[in-house]
């Protein structure tokens, strides 16, 4: 492992909150960082001992590949910009904003025999992963009815998200993982079903928002993808529950994870977007690793660009069933390229 | 004063916890009849023999349990048989809690909502989850504000397929459906609940026959049911029989409340006690019986209210009522229309 990963030199674009979670990965790789961020690089370097790179053109010309932890909006540009300079590229989700984008970003990496690996770190999450190996084999069935849950503490109230433009809106932001789950676990999606509430409204999404969205799979199972931005300091919280044939399986983040914290003093003090871990080592180190790994030519990882294009497919066509109240049919859905 | 009530039919399972239970309470005289009992395919005794084992009076005929003159009614026969059974206990000027779902057909429960305005009865439909403590706290939490603007809502119902001994519950005619039918509409009183009788205006279904293939099931087993009310409210109902038969216990219900201060879940089957014993995992239910509260409310009311009189709404309209019976009905009813189409509908 460790020589599969030796020498290794990650261009970091980006220096915003899941950027820490992606040093401290590539640190326990190994790997030599530069970081490139129109805003917070300076800092993030000094923190974690990390070099500068003042230019994408720098990032581009001195990295092995590129792990871009930017806004939303800018992953379809820098993604594209990476592939130009044949650079291989991890990218945290959505892969882009819009289908069509992710559709012309996967054609320019195919044309270029570049990869782009999006990080739909879910995957790699212990619980999530042992429900699609059970499901996998055979352990409940066929799964008939699913169900996944996303909550977080709103980040709609002052920052980027809350411009559906920027953010994709809770949909594709927050769920997007989810409707990943959703086709991981239960195949492909023949139509979809959406209701956000509140609604938004001229682009900008409510600070507190819900929504569901059912999808209907090729296989005949249906399943229910919820998800919220809660109030402010609203916990982190996932779940899902699978019934199948033959059994069911279900898990929440905030039960049976063997570790209840009750401290007073300090207590309390939790990262309200991004999940801590108490089943081992962080998942977004196992992810990186893998897609690291597949990089440099080893095994295709678990989640591949097709996979974020397609969650990216399913956030914009729940969007049109929201704007038409009717179910989106995906057998003829095609996407307009528009963001909100 | 002594209340004779009468409980027609046992094709419902509920309707042994109802006549057991109105078999011990003091001044309450029970008669039961369940004429349709003996050729039903079920696995479990019906008729006579069901009603020795609750312990409770029987009588074969419909004909001989109205004639008696029974101050309520409880009917409790398949879904279908309803509406004629309410509409002759108000011909017969009885009160009536009606098992749930009020009816199969919309039109029947409009029909039954007008029967008992006629008669003076009151109607009271047998949704106990609203009287489970965990309920009643996050109605008052709701009530007063404590979640903020309530703008989201889970509900799930999930049980085991009541087939071996109830056979009715799988057929489409008599049951009106399967698990749509069966288990939509107990989230959707729960809802109705907490938002003072918000109406649906468009509901979408999708559903699936994958769960208890094997028992060559001809109605749905499993469904989601997405509910947006007129106050904007979005909820979603998860209805599907997906406990496995080996399951520890029958099943449960959930409800999750999203406001603009926060959430609540609750799981009013859920406090139970765990463990093994020599046939495995154990669940060990604990909290009141919720079909003892019911029953005492609509006594209370049947005892307050005295004899309907035709033309005259009762003095005491217990909750959940008949409106809410035809409210969640509506609901149940746009389900079952989505799910065949694929398509929202409207209301």
């Amino acid at each position: 492992m460790a020589e599969q990963l030796a020498d290794l030199t990650v261009g970091l674009i980006g220096a915003g909150n899941i950027a820490h979670v992606h040093v401290a990965a590539w640190k326990a790789l190994g790997a030599r960082i530069l970081v490139h961020s129109v805003e917070g690089a300076e800092a993030l370097a000094e923190e974690y001992g990390l070099e500068v790179a003042p230019t994408l053109d720098e990032v581009l010309a001195q990295a092995e590949f590129v792990d871009i932890v930017t806004p939303s909006p800018t992953h379809k540009e820098l993604t594209l910009a990476a592939i130009a300079a044949g650079k291989n590229v991890i990218c945290e989700k959505p892969l882009t904003l819009t289908a069509a984008d992710s559709h012309e970003v996967m054609a320019a990496a195919a044309a270029a025999g570049v990869k782009v690996y999006p990080a739909h770190v879910v995957r790699y999450f212990p619980e999530y992963k042992a429900a699609y190996d059970a499901v996998h084999e055979g352990r409940i069935g066929p799964i008939a009815v699913a169900r996944f849950f996303r909550q977080a503490s709103s980040p709609a109230g002052s920052d980027w998200y809350r411009d559906v433009a920027r953010s994709g809106g809770v949909i594709m932001d927050l769920m997007v993982h989810d409707l990943d789950q959703a086709q991981w676990l239960c195949g492909p999606v023949t139509s979809v079903y959406a209701v956000q509430n509140p609604p938004t409204v001229d682009g900008v999404s409510p600070v507190n928002v819900a929504a569901h969205v059912t999808l209907t799979h090729e296989s005949g199972a249906v399943s229910l993808c919820r998800a919220t931005w809660g109030v402010p300091g609203t916990p982190f919280r996932t779940g899902f529950h699978l019934a199948g044939a033959s059994g069911v399986l279900k898990h929440t983040s905030s039960a049976d994870t063997g570790f209840i914290e009750e401290l007073q003093e300090g207590g309390g003090d939790v990262d309200l977007l991004i999940p801590e871990n108490a089943l081992g080592e962080s998942p977004y180190l196992t992810q990186l690793r893998e897609l690291a790994i597949g990089l440099r030519g080893g095994p295709e990882p678990r989640v591949v660009g097709a996979d974020g294009a397609a969650a990216v497919y399913l956030a914009e066509a729940a969007r049109a069933s929201m704007e038409s109240g009717q179910t989106i049919d995906m057998k003829s859905f095609t996407s307009s390229g528009a963001v909100a | 004063m002594t209340l004779k009530v009468a409980i027609a039919s046992f094709a419902h399972t509920h309707a042994a916890s109802y006549a057991w239970l109105l078999g011990q309470m003091p001044d309450v005289e029970v008669l039961s009849a369940d004429p349709d009992g003996a050729a039903a395919p079920d696995a479990g005794p019906r008729g006579a023999e069901f009603a020795a084992e609750l312990g409770v009076p029987y009588v074969d005929s419909y004909d001989e349990l109205f004639a008696w003159g029974p101050d309520a009614v409880v009917v409790t026969s398949e879904n279908a048989g309803h509406r004629a059974l309410v509409e002759r206990a108000a011909a017969a000027g009885a009160h009536v809690l009606c098992e749930k779902p009020l009816a199969t057909e919309v039109a029947d429960g409009e029909a039954m909502l007008a029967a008992c305005a006629a008669a003076g009865s009151i109607l009271m439909i047998a949704y106990p989850v609203r009287f489970a403590p965990s309920y009643l706290r996050l109605r008052a939490m709701v009530e007063a504000g404590r979640l903020g603007d309530v703008f989201a809502v889970l509900g799930t119902n999930n049980g085991k397929i009541p087939y071996d001994s109830r056979q009715w519950f799988t057929d489409a005619t008599l049951a009106g459906g399967g698990a749509l039918v069966d288990h939509t509409v107990h989230c959707a009183d729960l809802i109705d609940g907490l938002t003072g009788g918000a109406s649906a205006t468009r509901v979408y279904a999708a559903s699936n026959r994958i769960l208890h293939q094997d028992k060559d099931v001809a109605v749905e087993t499993g469904g989601l049911v997405t509910v947006t009310y007129d106050n904007g409210l979005l909820a979603t109902i998860d209805c599907s029989w997906s406990v496995p038969d080996n399951g520890p216990t029958w099943g449960g219900v959930s409800l999750e409340v999203t406001g603009t201060n926060g959430s609540v879940e609750i799981e009013p089957f859920l406090p139970h006690l765990t463990g093994t014993d020599a046939n495995g995992e154990v669940f060990l239910g604990i909290g009141p019986n919720l079909d003892e509260s019911l029953l005492d409310t609509f006594l209370d009311a049947v005892r307050t209210a005295g004899p309907p009189v035709a033309g005259k709404p009762p003095a005491v309209v217990p909750q959940p009522d008949g409106n809410v019976g035809l409210r969640t009905l509506r609901i149940v009813d746009a389900a079952r229309r989505s799910a065949l189409s694929g398509q929202p509908v409207d209301l």
